[in-house]
């Protein structure tokens, strides 16, 4: 939920709730005051009617706001108010009047008298008052919303840039994070955090890259010299034991070297050190790669087929391009049977390889992780490589077993 | 032949170079880039080993120099950078080859050879060893003078063996020579294996000898002796 929403959300519920309150306490307020003025009114009524009986002897009368009658006896009543309806015949309809009966006595003579005030006029004005109150109080909300809204547009305008910078921002592009000043002062300081931080991360990372290819590179030096020396201690006259011994040592410090190349490798594709130059075709390069994997695949009596669908066209550095095949093929071969088949679809956006193999336990979750193999002798960097060309190349590459075990590129979507 | 060979790394210049004179091959060191400077304005090599890391400046700029003083020398980068922008680079600017550290020595000769091959400094393109004949440039054998057909990896494992005669070879250098990067293939020395008994067997047919031997499984030397 966006900042200016939950703020909205927030003081919308407790603003209805206190503009109900107020709106309802307001009208029970004012129509009880107009209630007393009434009352107030007729009372002072009764004592001028009272004045005028006593001194000019004149019974004022006037339906249906007055209405005094002589009684010649008390009457049985205790001044009280009521309301009542009363038909005006003017309008045709029916009015509401707050009544007040009481009883005068002028030297021993008693009066009955009911004084009636139209408290008609006076409940519209409540309705009236209470909701032009309303009105006001919500329109001085809406306004305030919508000034808000406005206000935010302007204020976080900074803010929601400097968000999108810091959202595409990455390390590996060559360029420093910049983020709009703000005459904020939380805002500023949050830039201000955010930058250092952004520049710390930044060359801790272009140091530990440069640290993991100097050194992949310094391995290479002794590497070579040992082997080198190795191998001249082969061409003299040496035991057997002696001359496995060397030989072991040899194939070891190899493999050391392939785990460093292709570890190299996988941080070179990952740095994006590789320019996807020119547009390559993945069906050529198949077709290519086959005839060079051939004697492989005869040695295992496997029977390859290449469907092709069309051409499967990528932007890529041919280089990769040709890893990510090699890789691809090498793993169908290494980790077929004996006479098993391999079968290939290529069409644009596409590239399917599925091969016969023995069981295993890795899944597509599994298979593409370092280090993870289900040979012991090879390094588990060469599907990891796959997956990180395709990650670099806006490909997705997808483990599935069933009787063939399948790896499927396809370009996404 | 007269070899230059600028490597910083002084155990693996002494390495390299013993090798090399072992082989018969005059080798003049330069372990920085300055001497090597020096060196290639002086004298003239046939061949020139060039590690692009040098400790005083990058190797590829002497390769202008040498495309200067050395016109007919050619050029072997050795580098421990397996960038594919410097192999490219490098050979843009006039390198014949370009070798990845560690590397066989086996495998260096090999290309060597290879180059003094394609400059002509041999004067011919034909190898010979007893009774085998080899024409690089038709790439073809003759063994007692019968031309004898050879896959393209059969001749390949011949010239390999003879280029390296008297040498051992464990499989592992045979098969990285043959396959280069796709080594990675779990049956590469199963291949080694049946190329090799072909190439026994198309010797043998035309009476010639069996020069490859096995040393306790591991390796293969080819040798008359």
């Amino acid at each position: 939920m966006k900042f200016l929403s939950k703020i909205t959300q927030n003081y919308l519920l407790p603003f209805t709730i206190v503009l109900l309150v107020v709106t309802i306490a307001g009208y029970f307020m004012l129509r009880k005051i107009i209630v007393y003025g009434a009352k107030e009114k007729l009372l002072s009524k009764e004592y001028l009617i009272e004045q005028q009986i006593k001194n000019t002897g004149e019974i004022p009368n006037l339906h249906p706001i007055i209405e005094v009658q002589k009684t010649d006896k008390e009457p049985d009543i205790s001044p009280s108010f009521k309301k009542v309806t009363i038909r005006n015949e003017l309008e045709k309809e029916d009015e509401l009047f707050l009544e007040y009966s009481s009883k005068i006595n002028i030297a021993g003579t008693f009066y009955q008298v009911k004084l009636r005030q139209s408290t008609f006029e006076n409940e519209d004005l409540l309705v009236i008052l209470s909701l032009t109150m309303f009105i006001l109080m919500s329109s001085v909300f809406i306004i305030s919303f919508f000034s808000t809204r406005r206000m935010n547009r302007t204020v976080w305008a900074g803010f929601e840039h400097n968000l999108h910078e810091i959202e595409s921002y990455s390390l590996k592009l060559n360029n420093d994070i910049s983020l709009v000043n703000s005459d904020i002062e939380e805002f500023e300081r949050l830039n201000i955090v955010i930058t250092d931080f952004a520049r710390k991360l930044r060359s801790d990372y272009l140091m530990l890259k440069e640290f993991t290819e100097n050194a992949s590179h310094e391995i290479q030096t002794p590497l070579s010299i040992a082997l080198i020396n190795l191998e001249e201690i082969l061409q003299n006259d040496i035991k057997e034991d002696v001359f496995k011994k060397v030989v072991t040592v040899i194939n070891s410090l190899k493999r050391l070297t392939a785990l460093n190349q292709n570890l190299i490798l996988l941080a070179k594709i990952e740095n994006m050190q590789f320019e996807a130059c020119s547009e390559v075709s993945l069906n050529e390069i198949l077709f290519r790669k086959k005839e060079e994997f051939s004697a492989f695949f005869e040695a295992k009596k496997l029977n390859v087929e290449i469907i092709p669908e069309g051409d499967f066209i990528i932007r890529m550095n041919e280089y990769l391009s040709d890893i990510l095949i090699g890789n691809l093929l090498s793993n169908s071969i290494n980790h077929n049977i004996n006479g098993g088949i391999i079968k290939i679809l290529i069409k644009p956006g596409l590239l399917k390889i599925c091969n016969t193999a023995e069981n295993n336990t890795l899944t597509n979750k599994t298979i593409f992780n370092r280090f993870v193999s289900g040979n012991p002798k090879s390094s588990g960097l060469g599907l990891s490589i796959v997956r990180q060309i395709c990650e670099t190349h806006s490909l997705t590459v997808q483990y599935t077993k069933d009787v063939l075990h399948c790896f499927t590129i396809c370009t996404k979507s | 032949m007269k070899i230059l060979i600028i490597e910083d790394e002084f155990d693996l210049l002494i390495a390299i170079s013993n090798y090399l004179t072992k082989e018969n091959y005059i080798c003049e060191l330069a372990e920085s880039f300055s001497k090597a400077s020096e060196k290639l304005a002086i004298y003239e090599y046939d061949i020139i080993l060039l590690d692009i890391t040098l400790p005083d400046g990058n190797g590829l700029n002497l390769l202008s120099t040498i495309k200067k003083h050395q016109k007919k020398a050619g050029i072997i980068i050795i580098t421990a950078k397996n960038s594919l922008d410097d192999k490219i680079h490098g050979l843009d600017l006039g390198a014949d080859d370009y070798m990845t550290k560690p590397f066989y020595l086996s495998e260096l000769n090999s290309r060597i050879k290879a180059v003094l091959r394609r400059k002509q400094f041999d004067g011919t393109s034909i190898l010979t060893f007893d009774e085998i004949i080899v024409d690089s440039e038709s790439k073809s054998v003759f063994i007692k003078g019968e031309p004898i057909a050879f896959t393209k990896k059969e001749y390949d494992l011949l010239l390999f063996f003879m280029i390296n005669k008297n040498r051992v070879l464990t499989k592992e250098a045979i098969a990285e020579h043959l396959w280069e990067d796709n080594i990675d293939m779990a049956d590469t020395y199963d291949f080694i294996y049946t190329h090799l008994n072909n190439i026994r067997r198309k010797i043998k047919a035309v009476g010639g000898k069996d020069y490859v031997r096995t040393l306790y499984g591991m390796g293969y030397k080819f040798t008359d002796q």
